[in-house]
């Protein structure tokens, strides 16, 4: 019995010390990316004009802490809303018909289990129920970052509950999160590593928001955004989030 | 004292200018230049075991011999890589029985033992289902040939290897790990010259296993199956004891055996066991205890080497699949086989899915096929590029095509830029059997030089015509025997455009395409006659393919400065060099420092910088030598410098030189692409999207800097733009950003349309034919702000760019589109009015915004010079473009001016339940003006409204804007009509401006409501 209380006791200092390494390192990400101010922030608002082959398309990304959210493209006088979410329903205007369409259960279902991850799964990822490990080190665009696994527990995907795993690539100097990546479980590209590359940091109501965002698939094409103005805890009329109806 | 004092002080001032001599660590600044993939896929390549999921069907995971572990997880329709970092040659791939969805293992190097076959340097284990690897020793295995682990215990994990394949090694046997693989025991082990090639593991009882241990070797010259030490092992308890089980096994020496044991029923085994008689199947209804001969068929005992491995129907003990030329299949417990399917041959594995007996995956030489019924018909799998190249040149078009011959995959070629991406269509075959060296006429690339295994034909083969012709050289009256290699050195010449070389033992020229043959050496290998006894190759198998050939020349170089300057260097290890186009040949082998006697020259570059300047690669992995040997030498082979340091992990087979600075070299290693940018002082390895996969040979293209790579297992791959790494000296590494000068781009004009490829095929990437703005970041832009933008010469931007952070290396492409005009609203989506003009030819200047500093370099844009359009044509194109441009936006500030009066007339009505009637007629005129300018119902597909003015604008200033040429009359007649409209409607507007509008201005006022406020057109055109 003494073995195993014992075996036991080593498991768990083990795991403790290994736990405690990511929870610092994310600790000490959290308070160089703004620490308590974080706390007052309740929801960011995006504005961006991407601009592609001379087009110029405004685009307005609103992320709420209670989950909500939205994506509005403007372009010849037509709205385009995409991946929004209500608290209840995800929906996207469906461009051709430009009418609003629910998304598919499992996107819905999936979007609920992470809508409360605002401002980052990794800074309270403890209280999301997810696990954070240190798997080592590793150069991205040539900084030297602590790489953590985040075990998001599962998500959908063509009806089987997967893996959700998360890895954050944290800058080792600064503390800032430069990568994240994930491998997509779902659609044509199913298998491949999606990644988001974060830079231009910079200060909003006492935090430190990426202002340049480049989203892509691993060894493959990526596109690039940056935003000229975030806004914390922007007003937004609920109206903007609600599924207009069937 | 004063001695002691001076040689410290030497020392020590050595040691500092040692210090202080600049590092240029290559691999800091690759940034995000990165390689391009183009396949071929459509022949695909060796794959050399499969394994599942044990209950989820869709997940499929294959190890190729030399193109890494691929996934899927759509039941084989699409396959990603999963192991790219790692050594690229798989043995086995084992799936957790009780934790499938999450532990895997791979043992790395291929055990089906050919000629051509690499070396793996481990075994691996992931945890997350293949997302990231750690390394699990067994570093010296060389090949592992299976792994088996337990079905309640995850830490418990066995592995068979099979060892050294050149050499003796004692890291060979079966292993054992009880702690996930942190320590491993070798729980059987024979001697040092024979291995485990086979581990089953009973389904039934983990305690039970099964290896075969194999007697084996090959040289360079020789291969040998088979002795006394080979045999079939059993253990009862985990591999504590372990018996011989061979009553019933034919007597005197064994060589490769291929056991299974039935999944349904664990005393039924079968084994196809290679001996000196009795040679085929033998079976067990005992557990191995006894076995009884069954079947000596041809196709269960061919090429032992290459094809022993069964698999058993997971339900039926009775179905036996047996790998081998063809593939056999039994359905009465192993009495009689038939073939399988159609398919690529060389079969050497096979994958039953143990929920659907039915469903079957083969491995083969040619790559993966899936069945439905049994492998009765068959499809290959199409998006796995895992293509041997031995071999590429390329030819002088722009683009230019690739060329180059596979193992057991033909010889080919295509292009390195085709509309739509690479795709299988794109690829021609210009010879069969195994392929190596193919060579374009240098002037005339429809005629093409192609080759079989050990030369047995050599082809010129003129595409346009279809003729091909044998132009093999003889062996002349006197002369022995020709002696060519498996893979026969063939070049082409810079001088002379219809000269040719082939080398046997002797160096032959050709100066008419290949019609007649001289021979310009004597027999310039060491003539061994030890190493030239093939027909006894093979050991119990008698295996005399021409793979051993030896003795032979492999390497033909001939000075780019001096035709008369030709070096040769030979698979037995002799660099020969003649000044004097082959009169007199110097062997210049004794002059290479530090080099084993007799290691294989395989690669010679003959220099541009000088005519006695030449680089030759050696390798001995033939001999269990895995050691990198590069030298330089610039006196014709009298002395040569040794250039590789221990940054290069292992042996190489290829060395290419940049053409414009010296001190840049690439080598392709057995585990990838390394660059040097200081003569070999320091190495780097590119990871870009660079597998660690073999790369057998380097090619550079001359026009477009790209390097081409043949890899044995990822096909061609490409890293174009090395230019930029030509740039990269310790003085530019200093800057805070430094742009990298960059030649005019031209301003393609071909069209955009895609290619037929089907949704799963692979399609290899074209390069970018976009302005790149390349930059040099001395570290990663993390904080503040950073933006580019491109401004024409009148200081007007006409681009903003997304510029990349990320230290070393960054290119920003720029597609040559000005802004796109400002549209008017609509209901729906006129898309010809979103299209965004061309810049014309011109300089621009870039700028790059870091913060609070500035950084500016300057581009040129051409216009495409093989286009077939005058300056004047263009200059008519875009005048028009022009007028349609603004019009678009004229447009687009009317509909503005209506919509906002007609906001204003619908907010002052607001409530009002009979608005007055001139106010509705005012609207209803608003709304008869906007119908005819924009469409205002419908949806954006086949609902749409009827076309009006902002889409029939937009249509044709697309047109026009997408056309380089001059508008034709029909398109400018449509264009005056429509301005004809415009005008109209742009009258009947103003007309309301100056009487209904004035009147509701006026009431307005007189309301005490504010008046309507139509802002400035510059200032409508300056919004998002």
């Amino acid at each position: 019995m003494k073995k195993i209380l014992f075996t036991l006791l080593l498991a768990f200092a083990v795991s403790f010390t290994q736990a405690q390494s990511a929870t610092e390192i994310i600790s000490a990400c959290k308070e160089a990316m703004g620490g308590a101010a974080w706390d007052k922030i309740d929801g960011l608002r995006y504005i961006a004009t991407v601009e592609q082959m001379g087009m110029k398309i405004p685009l307005d990304i609103v992320t709420m802490r209670d989950g909500r959210m939205y994506t509005k493209i403007s372009f010849q006088g037509m709205e385009i809303t995409q991946g929004a979410y209500d608290g209840t329903t995800v929906w996207s205007t469906n461009f051709m018909t430009q009418k609003a369409e629910k998304a598919d259960d499992e996107t819905s279902e999936n979007t609920k289990r992470t809508c409360k991850e605002f401002p980052s799964a990794l800074f309270h990822c403890a209280d999301l129920g997810y696990t954070a490990t240190l798997e080592g080190e590793e150069t991205v665009d040539g900084v030297l970052c602590h790489k953590i696994k985040l075990d998001k527990k599962t998500a959908l995907a063509e009806g089987k509950e997967v893996p959700n795993i998360e890895y954050v690539f944290i800058d080792k100097d600064t503390k800032a999160i430069i990568m994240a990546e994930s491998e997509l479980t779902s659609g044509e590209a199913k298998g491949k590593i999606a990644q988001t590359k974060y830079s231009d940091y910079q200060e909003v109501n006492g935090v430190y928001v990426a202002f340049s965002q480049t989203m892509g698939v691993k060894d493959g094409e990526s596109q690039a955004i940056t935003f000229e103005k975030i806004e914390a805890n922007p007003t937004v009329s609920a109206e903007n989030f609600k599924f207009p109806g069937e | 004292m004063k001695q002691i004092l001076l040689s410290g002080a030497l020392v020590a001032s050595s040691l500092m200018s040692f210090a202080q001599a600049p590092v240029l660590a290559a691999g800091e600044y690759f940034g995000d230049l990165k390689a391009r993939h183009i396949g071929p896929a459509l022949m695909s390549g060796r794959v050399g075991d499969i394994e599942g999921h044990p209950t989820n069907s869709d997940v499929i995971y294959i190890g190729a011999a030399g193109g890494g572990v691929w996934k899927s997880q759509d039941a084989g329709v699409t396959f990603n890589p999963i192991f790219d970092d790692y050594c690229q040659s798989i043995g086995a791939i084992a799936v957790s029985p009780s934790d499938p969805d999450n532990t895997l293992w791979v043992g790395t190097g291929e055990t089906w033992t050919r000629n051509s076959v690499t070396i793996g340097d481990g075994i691996y284990t992931s945890s997350d289902a293949g997302k990231s690897w750690k390394k699990m020793g067994l570093e010296k295995s060389e090949r592992i040939s299976a792994i088996e682990i337990h079905p309640k215990n995850n830490d418990v994990v066995y592995a068979g290897v099979l060892g050294a394949l050149w050499s003796n090694s004692a890291e060979r046997g079966v292993f054992k790990t009880t702690d996930g693989g942190k320590t491993w025991n070798k729980i059987l082990f024979v001697n040092e010259t024979t291995g485990c090639s086979e581990l089953i593991m009973d389904p039934s009882n983990p305690e039970v296993l099964y290896a075969a241990f194999w007697e084996f070797r090959r040289t360079a010259y020789s291969f040998n199956s088979g002795g006394l030490s080979s045999a079939l092992y059993k253990t009862t308890d985990g591999g504590k004891t372990w018996n011989k089980i061979h009553t019933g096994f034919p007597a005197g020496q064994l060589g490769r055996i291929a056991v299974a044991v039935a999944p349904s029923n664990n005393n039924i085994l079968y084994a196809v066991v290679e001996a000196e008689k009795d040679k085929g199947l033998y079976r067990s209804d005992d557990g191995g205890a006894s076995w009884k001969f069954l079947n000596g068929d041809f196709g269960l005992v061919v090429r032992p080497f290459y094809f022993s491995r069964i698999t058993i129907d997971p339900k039926n003990p009775d179905i036996v699949y047996k790998a081998g030329l063809s593939g056999s299949i039994s359905r009465d417990g192993g009495k009689t086989f038939k073939g399988l399917g159609a398919m690529h041959s060389d079969i050497h594995d096979m994958w039953v899915d143990p929920n659907y007996s039915e469903r079957v995956l083969v491995a083969t030489d040619g790559g993966v096929y899936r069945s439905m019924n049994y492998a009765t018909t068959l499809q290959r799998i199409e998006d796995l590029p895992l293509s041997q190249f031995y071999h590429v040149s390329i030819d002088n078009r722009e683009p230019y095509f690739v060329y180059g011959g596979l193992q057991d995959n033909n010889s080919w070629f295509g292009p390195s830029d085709s509309p739509g991406g690479i795709e299988a269509r794109d690829w021609e075959v210009v010879g069969v059997g195994d392929g190596f060296r193919v060579y374009p006429h240098p002037t005339e690339p429809h005629v093409v030089y192609s080759e079989m295994q050990g030369a047995e034909q050599v082809w010129r083969y003129d595409t346009k015509s279809q003729q091909v012709k044998n132009i093999k050289p003889y062996a002349g009256q006197g002369d022995p025997k020709l002696r060519f290699n498996w893979n026969t050195p063939i070049t082409t010449s810079v001088h002379n455009a219809n000269r040719l070389f082939i080398g046997s033992q002797f160096l032959h020229i050709s100066n008419d395409r290949g019609d007649t043959w001289k021979k310009i050496s004597l027999d310039l290998t060491t003539n061994n006659p030890a190493k030239q006894m093939q027909e006894a190759s093979g050991g119990l198998s008698a295996d005399n393919s021409g793979a051993e050939n030896h003795c032979t020349i492999f390497t033909i170089a001939e000075s780019p400065k001096n035709e008369k300057v030709i070096w040769v260097g030979t698979d037995d290890g002799q660099i020969q060099v003649t000044r004097d186009g082959g009169t007199n040949w110097t062997n210049v082998t004794v002059n290479v420092v530090g080099l084993p006697a007799n290691t294989w020259c395989y690669h010679i570059e003959a220099s541009v910088f000088g005519e006695g300047t030449a680089y030759a690669v050696f390798e001995g992995h033939t001999t269990g030598d895995f050691t990198p040997y590069l030298y330089k030498t610039t006196d014709f082979g009298t002395t040569w410098k040794s250039i590789t340091t221990s940054e290069i992990t292992t042996f190489i087979r290829s060395v290419q030189e940049d053409f414009t600075n010296q001190n840049l070299l690439y080598v392709g290693a057995e585990n990838g692409l390394y660059i040097t940018l200081d003569g070999g002082a320091h190495w780097s390895k590119f990871t870009n999207n660079m597998p660690s996969v073999a790369v057998h040979y380097l090619e550079l293209d001359a026009k477009s800097k790209s390097l081409v790579m043949a890899t044995h297992g990822r096909g061609i791959i490409i890293l174009d733009h090395t230019e930029l790494l030509s740039e990269l000296t310790p003085k530019v590494l200093e800057a805070n950003v430094y742009f990298f000068p960059t030649r005019p781009f031209v301003m393609s004009e071909k069209s955009s349309f895609g290619g037929t490829g089907t949704e799963h095929q692979f399609v290899g990437n074209n390069p970018s034919d976009n302005a790149r703005i390349s930059y040099l970041l001395p570290k990663r832009h993390t904080f503040g702000k950073m933006s580019m933008e491109v401004v024409d010469e009148t200081g007007k931007r006409v681009a903003k760019l997304e510029p990349g952070k990320q230290k070393g290396i960054n290119t920003v492409e720029w597609g040559f589109s000005s802004p796109a005009p400002k549209s008017a609203k609509g209901k729906t989506l006129a898309g010809g009015a979103l299209f965004a003009p061309r810049v014309k030819a011109g300089t621009y200047t870039v700028k790059l915004t870091k913060g609070t500093e500035t950084f500016e370099t300057k581009i040129t844009t051409i216009y495409d010079p093989q286009s077939p359009f005058t300056l004047k044509e263009r200059e008519t194109q875009q005048q028009v473009t022009l007028d349609l441009f603004n019009l678009t936006e004229d447009l687009a500030y009317l509909v503005y001016q209506i919509d906002t009066w007609d906001a204003a007339v619908e907010e002052h009505t607001k409530g009002q339940s009979k608005p007055a009637k001139n106010l509705v007629s005012l609207n209803t005129s608003l709304d008869a003006i906007r119908e005819a300018c924009v469409v205002t119902k419908g949806d954006n597909y086949v609902g749409a409204g009827e076309p009006q003015l902002r889409e029939k604008l937009g249509d044709i200033y697309s047109t026009i804007g997408g056309y380089y040429g001059a508008p034709s009359s029909s398109q400018l007649e449509n264009i005056a009509t429509l301005k004809t409209e415009y005008n109209k409607q742009l009258a009947a507007f103003e007309k309301l401006k100056g009487s209904d509008l004035k009147k509701f201005e006026a009431e307005l006022t007189k309301a005490g409501k504010p008046a309507v406020v139509v802002k400035p057109k510059e200032d409508f055109l300056k919004e998002d």
